[in-house]
């Protein structure tokens, strides 16, 4: 760090987190209610919330930051809300219907419930216009353009007031011309609008896929375009010396016009930051493989990291669209702190994924609630302070809680509130459980070769629980778990993928030409916006992946690979690097059969200083921050046990608590299960492990 | 989160006998189990139908053997698991040893059509049989005299492929390749073949690890009781929605159409018999007949579940206690729905079983009218094949996209478009285009949503689809399968259609700027320069189309998805402006009065 600060903003559904770092390595966390209608607004109150702690003002705090970045949940809310803007489609004539289509499918394999909704479609049927054009699959054009069918959809589109618009054909991924002489035409004629080409934004195999991501980023463009323009003139009128950076679900930082031009990459922002958080804070203690858990009022967010390389999903449905470019793998469930308990037409316990939200919130919020929630289970079982959350600031109110539980779960299940409270907490572990092997053992992953973090207010209430459960020996659980979003931005670094496609069989030396060339090529065009960007190419790093499969598979394996001239020789490495990953997955190979490639990224770091880890002193010792104790559950029969309560703001370095115990720090609570240990470390995380039996 | 529409809101009551809370996580495991099988098949799976298409299916069953999960797969393969694991398991009585791996796709022991190939691996702990993990997929080949399977011209059941009865091909551990060698010789496209074997097997065991470990966690015991549990719980549920329908009998006839064969229509008759909270099914079908659409008993278990399910729409996880109260009397041995050797068969998970679907849907109805979702468009499709000089090497495969039908409109809602067929009720898949040109010598000119193909309701049946290919430069064999190609796709309370033309499949061939309109199972040789255009049906609407409220009709207009004349014949609405979709309010009223005169 070159200057004083460094400040980093992450909203999210509830709050937006402002991150502080400063050059002493000290770390700062505030938060501020989000204010979805305007962002802006929630970040003048965040700022205002530092001035008053630090007597410093807006100003001055922003014109000595290195770096400000935003983590923005703009894009992602105009998805989940239908509100982007007004978007046409032009493609292949024949094909005006893929996205909605959609491959003849309904997202959750076959349902009999008669109210589950078709899809919105982002760009509706008379707003998506064929061309006569056709470009086969070796790449070569069968049809060429009629360029007068695209003149006629401009015009159309004009007449309807389109602000925005997608080409996307089909296989321009091997032959674009006609769609890049379709968007100059758009452009000459709609010279206002923002245009967004598949082959550019996405050139990968697959044209639903591809056109469905078009539309996409076409749809957010104007509107992250906006959001942009008035966070880069705010920061500018507060003497900001570096533009602002913003976060991008592919786990990396991108300049404003490239987040514009690719709005699409910043759909799912706020959880994509966790891997790398969750790297940086494992490092002292030698580990790089990570699982990441976040747990806030309304859901739970997981990534995995493994040997430092995190999880990808490409050509996933989000939120019921399809989506090609690279995001950081979260999986995401309906299980946070509001998260409501209810018994189902069978009879069975279910927890979530309705909320309450924050309005009513939890039953002992006592802001109207009567659902019970996790929070609720977690308030019965002696987990958290019956006097109050953060500090007292938030009172919870027992009574309802114990009220919630008992009518609704202990009642109809016969058991006692205390049995029913730890049955929710057991189940929603369970749902948590099923969700990190989502991420862990459906990618080839034995979760129990990793470290799991805790991130989110309500995490660290059910992380101890949830190692047990998945055979995990140790967690790293930071002070700043709930901001830790927030802090995973502030170090992260400048990220851009680059792809090609190259559908070759792996039998001749012209197509490992080919790849290699790929590679160099676009390798080389990243170098080139990384140093428009001012990095210099001793700050840029390359790493590359490429998928493959056995011939005739449809589905491919990506596999990790290092930088090196691809050749007769060199491609057996990859061949057996796929042939493992394979074995990992599916629990076989075929080494005797040909293999082929699909797909091939690279992936471009402009690589950003990162500020000093924070540090805490030595503190008191646990006897000395003791505060008390209360009757907490921790097993099935509903008995409580007196168990210790300690004020973590006051504990020290090397600080060493023997569970059952549970943790008080500022902004979240953690409990630590019968059989575990914690021990605060210098760096500011407890390192919470299972004692030998 | 999935909401059932049972008339009881109330859960059904439970005397607890385990621990709620294991019970509860027992579930969660076995879901997630199946979740994995599923994934590893779709991800290792050769052939299109399998991987781009989820034609296949993955089950948990005990040891008994009953099915303690069903997984959300296609509903055509699930119902006929349920008796072709009993069939599998009885064979081999006595017989069946850790390390063993069966292999199965005879209908005589209750298989679907032989070209969905099952297989079975049990699962042992602590040298105890506890389960069986259990998949099926659709290969592309099955050997026989005409590529893909579908032969119109079988006679019998010997002219459509390979019958394979359960057979092991891991004993006790040893793979007996010999076997599977004198299989895969039989079969064409070999490689996709037997990529796909060890994707079925790969399932297996991803799904015996977890259940290991499942059994290592909380031990056989507790297990058990939880999936006895379970299966009760679906039980008593399946038992209240019954309840709640008024006992007596009520009876739903389809027609299936003649396809080609030349015998003419024939009626499928299902005869509902509710008593308190049980249900009989008694199926009536015509004598078997030598084509292709005879259905045995374990494929027509899964037409009659699933008209089931149109009635009780309960949301996953399914297990066989749904079913302990719904006994099925197929009909007569040696019927269309009961069909016995040598009867072909390979149209039968579409030909006949929609029709059964539709009959036993319809008694429902009658049981629990405005309840019952319309039908779905039935599946009308076709199979290619050919040589691909780009490889060199024969290509043959099922065209899922060219049996992608509009869904059935719902007392709630539109039917989603182009998310049949009735079998597959939107599992299926039918894989990207640019994916199928890479894999096949073919272009697809066109795949698209058909105007005027969704039934005429309240709630308008979804769109069904076109798919339109021509060969890249040799010519191509093309082979139709299906119905729904003169009757269109059944409404629901009081949903019919004016315009009935647009609503049903076909193939239009275009030779020379000749268009042929098929409307028969046929094989058909298209050459390049020649377009194939393979039409599907759309679904069936929900409530009086002159209910339909205008403005959602002219939004549909704007869209493409109704012409003028359709709004007029489907809809009683009158429009005096082409361009600006003007609707004349009077003559749309004077119109709708008339219909519904008419219709009385």
């Amino acid at each position: 760090m070159r200057t004083q600060y460094r400040l980093g903003i992450d909203a999210g559904g509830t709050f937006t987190d402002f991150v502080l770092a400063d050059q002493s390595g000290k770390v700062r966390l505030y938060k501020a209610l989000s204010t979805p209608a305007d962002p802006t607004l929630a970040i003048k109150n965040g700022l205002a919330l530092i001035t008053e702690d630090l007597g410093v003002s807006a100003e001055d705090i922003v014109s000595q930051c290195d770096l400000c970045i935003n983590g923005t949940t703009v894009g992602l809310n105009a998805l989940i809300q239908h509100t982007g803007a007004k978007t046409g489609l032009i493609c292949t004539a024949g094909h005006e219907d893929s996205i909605e289509i959609r491959l003849g499918h309904k997202e959750d394999g076959y349902r009999y419930d008669a109210q589950y909704p078709p899809a919105v479609m982002l760009v509706p049927r008379y707003l998506r216009k064929g061309v006569n054009e056709r470009v086969i699959s070796d790449g070569s054009v069968r049809t060429p353009m009629n360029e007068q069918d695209v003149r006629d959809a401009c015009e159309h589109f004009l007449s309807e007031g389109v602000e925005t618009v997608a080409v996307s054909f089909v296989w321009s991924v091997l032959n674009p011309a006609h769609e890049e002489r379709a968007g100059q035409i758009v452009r000459e004629m709609m010279p206002d609008t923002v245009l967004t080409v598949g082959s550019q934004l996405y050139p990968q195999v697959r044209e639903y896929t591809r056109t469905s991501t078009a539309i996409t980023n076409a749809y957010l463009a104007p509107i992250l375009k906006k959001y942009v323009d008035s966070i880069d003139d705010y920061f500018q009128s507060l003497g900001a010396k570096y533009p602002v950076r913003y976060f991008q679900s592919n786990g990396g930082l991108a300049v404003g016009q490239a987040m514009t031009d690719r709005s699409v990459y910043a759909i799912n922002s706020g959880p994509a930051s966790a891997p790398t958080a969750g790297l940086y804070v494992a490092a002292p203690f030698k580990k790089n493989n990570v699982i990441t858990v976040d747990m806030g009022g309304t859901s739970f967010d997981i990534t995995l990291t493994k040997d430092g390389v995190t999880n990808l999903n490409k050509n996933i449905d989000f939120l019921r669209y399809r989506i090609g470019v690279p995001m950081i793998q979260v999986e995401t469930l309906g299980a946070g702190g509001g998260s409501i308990g209810r018994i189902d037409e069978m009879g069975l316990l279910q927890m979530g994924p309705q909320s309450a939200g924050a309005e009513p919130g939890p039953a002992c919020y006592d802001q109207g609630g009567t659902e019970p929630t996790v929070s609720d289970a977690n308030l019965v079982l002696g987990y958290l302070n019956p006097d109050g959350l953060v500090g007292g600031r938030l009172p919870l109110d027992s009574d309802k809680a114990h009220a919630a539980v008992k009518s609704r779960i202990a009642d109809p299940l016969d058991l006692s509130v205390e049995q029913a409270a730890y049955g929710m907490f057991t189940i929603v572990n369970s749902n948590m459980v099923n969700g990190i092997r989502r991420v862990s053992v459906e990618r080839g992953y034995d979760p129990r070769d990793f470290v799991l973090v805790g991130a989110g207010g309500a995490t660290a209430a059910h992380i101890t629980a949830i190692a047990e459960e998945m055979g995990i020996d140790m967690i790293v659980l930071p002070k700043l778990a709930s901001g830790l979003c927030a802090f995973g931005q502030i170090i992260s670094d400048v990220k851009y993928n680059y792809m090609a496609t190259a559908p070759v069989r792996l039998d001749n030396t012209a197509a490992y030409q080919r790849i290699d060339k790929l590679y160099k090529e676009i390798e080389a065009q990243g170098v080139e916006h990384l140093v428009a960007d001012g990095f210099k190419k001793s700050k840029i790093a390359i790493s590359r992946s490429i998928e493959m499969r056995y011939v005739g598979q449809v589905h491919e394996c990506t596999v990790e690979i290092d930088k090196f001239a691809i050749n007769s020789k060199s491609i057996e490495r990859v061949k057996e690097a796929f042939h493992q990953r394979h074995e990992q997955l599916y629990t076989y190979s075929e080494r005797h059969n040909d293999v082929e490639v699909v797909n091939i990224e690279s992936t471009l770091y402009g690589l950003v200083d990162k500020p000093k880890p924070p540090r805490i002193g030595k503190g008191a010792s646990p006897k000395k921050a003791l505060k008390g104790h209360r009757k907490a559950i921790f097993s099935a029969n509903g008995k409580a046990q007196k168990t210790p309560v300690y004020d973590g703001g006051a504990l020290g370095a090397g600080a060493s608590i023997k569970g059952p115990a549970v943790i008080e720090e500022e902004t979240t609570t953690i409990v630590v299960q019968p059989g575990w240990g914690a021990k605060l470390d210098a760096n500011g995380s407890y390192i919470i492990k299972r004692g030998k039996k | 989160m999935a909401k059932s529409k049972s008339k009881s809101k109330k859960p059904a009551k439970r005397t607890p006998k385990v621990d709620p809370i294991t019970l509860s996580v027992v579930r969660g495991v076995l879901e997630t189990t199946q979740r994995e099988m599923t994934l590893s098949l779709e991800k290792t799976a050769r052939s299109s139908v399998f991987n781009l298409a989820h034609d296949y299916s993955t089950a948990l069953f005990n040891h008994t053997p009953e099915m303690i999960l069903q997984g959300q797969d296609i509903p055509i393969h699930l119902g006929s698991l349920i008796p072709a694991m009993k069939a599998v398991s009885s064979y081999f009585d006595g017989d069946i040893n850790p390390g063993d791996l069966i292999l199965h796709n005879d209908p005589d022991y209750a298989g679907s059509h032989i070209i969905d190939l099952c297989m079975y691996k049990p699962v042992f702990y602590k040298g105890k049989h506890v389960f069986w993990t259990v998949c099926k997929g659709h290969l592309t080949d099955i050997g026989g005299p005409v590529p893909a399977g579908y032969n119109p011209d079988a006679k019998e059941i010997f002219a459509e492929g390979l019958r394979i009865p359960p057979i092991k091909i891991w004993d006790k551990g040893v793979p007996r390749d010999d076997i599977v060698n004198m299989l895969l010789t039989n079969m064409r496209a070999r490689r996709d073949q037997e990529g796909d074997f060890n994707a079925l097997i790969g399932a297996c065991q991803v799904g015996e690890r977890n259940l290991i470990a499942l059994l290592d966690k909380y031990g056989v015991k507790q297990v058990q009781t939880c999936i006895a549990e379970l299966l009760d719980m679906a039980d008593r549920h399946m038992r209240s929605l019954i309840g709640a329908v008024k006992d007596g009998t009520y009876v739903g006839t389809a027609i299936l159409e003649d396809a080609g064969h030349g015998f003419g229509d024939f009626d499928i008759t299902a005869t509902v018999t509710i008593k308190k909270d049980t249900c009989h099914i008694a199926i009536e079908s015509p004598p078997q007949i030598p084509y292709f659409i005879n259905s045995y008993e374990g494929n027509s278990y899964s037409g009659v579940y699933l008209g089931l399910m149109m009635f009780a729409q309960l949301p996953p996880p399914y297990n066989e206690g749904l079913y302990r109260g719904v006994t099925v009397d197929m009909g007569e041995y040696g019927s269309l729905c009961n069909a016995k050797p040598p009867a072909p068969h390979m149209n039968c998970t579409t030909t006949p079983m929609e029709t059964l679907t539709d009959a036993v849907r319809l008694a429902f109805e009658k049981a629990a009218p405005s309840q019952v979702s319309a039908s779905w468009g039935h599946a009308n499709g076709c199979n290619i094949a050919g040589w691909d000089t780009r490889h060199d090497e024969e290509y043959v495969t099922m065209v899922l996209a060219s049996i992608i039908s509009g869904a059935g409109a719902t007392p709630e809602q539109d039917g989603w478009h182009a998310c049949g067929p009735e079998c597959c009720f939107g599992a299926l898949t039918s894989g990207d285009i640019e994916l199928l040109e890479y894999s096949y010598p073919i272009i697809i000119h066109q795949y698209s949503l058909m105007i005027d193909s969704g039934g005429a309701g309240k709630f308008r049946g979804g769109s069904g689809t076109c798919w339109e290919v021509e060969p890249l430069d040799k010519p191509m064999t093309l082979i139709t399968f299906g119905e729904g190609r003169r009757i269109p796709a059944m409404g629901a309370a009081g949903a019919a259609s004016g315009m009935v033309e647009q609503k049903v499949g076909r193939l239009e061939i275009t030779r020379n700027n000749k268009v042929d309109v098929i409307k028969e199972n046929v094989i058909e040789t298209i050459n390049p320069g020649d377009k194939a255009a393979n039409k599907n049906p759309g679904g069936g609407g929900f409530g009086n189309p002159l209910e339909r409220p205008v403005d959602k009709i002219v939004w549909d207009m704007k869209n493409g998805l109704v012409s003028v004349n359709g709004a007029k014949e489907d809809y009683g609405v009158v429009i005096t402006d082409e361009e600006t979709l003007q609707v004349d309010l009077k003559a749309t009223e004077k119109l709708r009065a008339e219909l519904g005169r008419k219709a009385a």
